[in-house]
């Protein structure tokens, strides 16, 4: 998998409430692409932050159905990425890349 | 905080003021902890966000904001443990160097900076009793009264119409004209029922002298000549015929001066209408003697105390004379050259006005402050509503114009706060009384007005 394909991967870090709570477990949590399954998401991650991967929990979160101007629409569905860090890695999700 | 001085020479001091890291760090802390409970961010409730997040995201610019407060703190704080009045804001001087700027933000090095500025003199009041002062007083004059009624005479001038007077300088003359250029009537060239008196040179050269000798119902062509420097370009240098229909020839009136007369002017009598005439005059008298008395004490001042002066206020005093001067002299069109003086001959004089003006601006300071002068809302508000009244028909603007501009009140207090201090003075003078005649009252002010 090239680079390219790589950031198409990972769309951006989710920074709440939660995320830093699980901070404290070496967790790091993303959104990611609906398509990408869990070893693409493991290769990702190593080769964008140069760091070893343990293992990668995915969720769908579904879309919600909103009323905008008396429509209502289905927003679309979106993945996110629980992803545990090896003993002595860390990603600082807030610098940036 | 560390505070040590560098320099001292005559007013100037220069304070050089460290704040450790530590004390920069607690500041830090202290404003983080504020801020923590109030700053919303997406993905957090109000309140829950981490400080090692905030820290991470607002880090720089806090620190900034807490150096800069702690600078302002600092630097007042310097002052009032040194118990030294400062003549303007002290200048503070941050470290230039961009590597230190940052290592400060970052928290890893101390703060320090140098602030300069210049104490105010010890100002020792002089004995006001080694002041001789001569208060002239002079005695209202019946010719001085009558003078004064004769203009008032004159001024409530009426108007009388007659039959078949010719009309002559003074007169008042009604009329309709058109006016016509080339034989074709101009725009605003028009008017009906107009009142022109003759020989006041309200109106166009020529137009007013060409109306003597009229007579009420006559019809007559008098040609003039706009001026060169009228307001309407179209019009001015152009020679114009107006077709004058006369109406009416009043002759002037004056009015004799009797108890009618003084109750036209809404005195009782005549007797009531001299009393008010000759009060008003000595008020004028009054006004001008205590105005050569004012003059005399401020030299006075000035001459009994010396005392080295902070060159920032002198500077700053000049710099506004300087601008004032300049401008006036721009728009009149007029270089030093005209004046007879040499620019830096001029600048010589003027600083020199600057220096008096700092000069008696701290011993009056000092007096009121040591007599515990002060000018009271009351007195200000007067003072603003004769303001407003100068400029009648924008009062609205005048106190709005006080309201919004912060030191324009400052401003208008000065003036009443020196009057009453020379108040004060002249008290503890007590000046010696001396009888002159009204000339020589002025020529003394004018004297002093010039020196």
């Amino acid at each position: 998998m090239n680079k390219i394909k790589v950031y198409d991967v990972i769309l951006s870090p989710v920074i709440s409430e939660k995320s830093t709570l699980v901070s404290e477990a070496n967790q790091v949590i993303f959104n990611v692409a609906p398509t990408a399954n869990k070893a693409e998401i493991k290769f990702a991650i190593e080769s964008l932050f140069n760091v070893k991967v343990k293992a990668v929990n995915t969720l769908v979160r579904k879309g919600k159905l909103k009323t905008f101007r008396g429509r209502r629409a289905l927003q679309s569905d979106s993945k996110k990425a629980v992803v545990t860090l090896e003993d002595g890695h860390t990603i600082d999700v807030t610098t940036g890349l | 905080m560390q505070i040590t001085e560098v320099n001292a020479d005559g007013l100037k001091r220069t304070l050089k003021v460290v704040v450790g890291q530590d004390e920069l760090g607690q500041r830090f802390d202290r404003r983080l902890d504020e801020i923590k409970d109030r700053v919303q961010i997406k993905g957090f409730r109000r309140g829950k966000v981490p400080v090692a997040h905030l820290r991470k995201l607002y880090g720089r610019s806090l620190m900034a904001e807490v150096v800069d407060q702690a600078v302002k703190e600092t630097s007042t704080q310097a002052l009032t443990d040194r118990k030294e009045r400062p003549a303007m804001q002290p200048s503070i001087d941050l470290p230039e160097d961009k590597d230190e700027i940052e290592r400060i933000i970052d928290g890893q090095s101390d703060l320090a900076y140098s602030m300069s500025f210049e104490v105010l003199p010890e100002i020792d009041v002089t004995d006001m009793s080694m002041i001789k002062l001569e208060r002239l007083t002079v005695d209202v004059e019946q010719d001085a009264i009558d003078e004064a009624i004769g203009e008032l005479a004159k001024r409530s001038t009426a108007f009388e119409a007659e039959e078949g007077r010719a009309a002559t300088e003074g007169d008042k003359v009604k009329l309709d004209f058109v006016g016509k250029i080339d034989g074709v009537a101009f725009d605003g060239g028009t008017g009906e029922g107009m009142e022109v008196v003759i020989g006041q040179g309200n109106f166009i050269p020529g137009f007013e002298e060409g109306l003597a000798g009229v007579k009420a119902g006559e019809d007559r062509v008098v040609t003039a000549t706009f001026p060169e420097a009228y307001q309407v370009a179209d019009l001015a240098g152009k020679e114009a015929s107006f077709d004058v229909t006369v109406k009416e020839v009043a002759a002037p009136k004056v009015p004799e001066i009797n108890d009618d007369f003084a109750r036209n002017l809404g005195a009782e009598d005549m007797t009531k209408l001299t009393e008010l005439v000759s009060a008003r005059i000595a008020q004028e008298y009054a006004q001008a003697a205590r105005m050569k008395m004012k003059r005399e004490l401020l030299d006075a001042l000035e001459t009994s105390h010396a005392f080295d002066l902070p060159p920032s206020l002198v500077d700053s005093e000049f710099e506004s004379i300087w601008q004032q001067l300049n401008q006036s002299l721009e728009r009149s069109g007029k270089t030093f050259a005209d004046e007879g003086k040499t620019e830096d001959e001029a600048r010589e004089e003027y600083r020199k006005l600057a220096e008096r003006r700092v000069r008696l601006g701290l011993v009056i300071g000092e007096i009121g402050d040591k007599n515990k002068i002060q000018v009271s809302q009351d007195e200000l508000r007067r003072a603003l509503v004769e303001e407003a009244r100068r400029y009648p028909g924008q009062e609205k603007f005048v106190y709005e114009y006080y309201e919004k501009t912060p030191g324009a009140l400052a401003q208008l207090r000065a003036p009443i706060f020196e009057d009453k201090v020379v108040d004060h003075v002249l008290e503890q003078v007590k000046p010696a009384e001396r009888k002159v005649t009204k000339d020589e009252l002025f020529a003394a002010l004018e004297k002093v007005t010039e020196s």
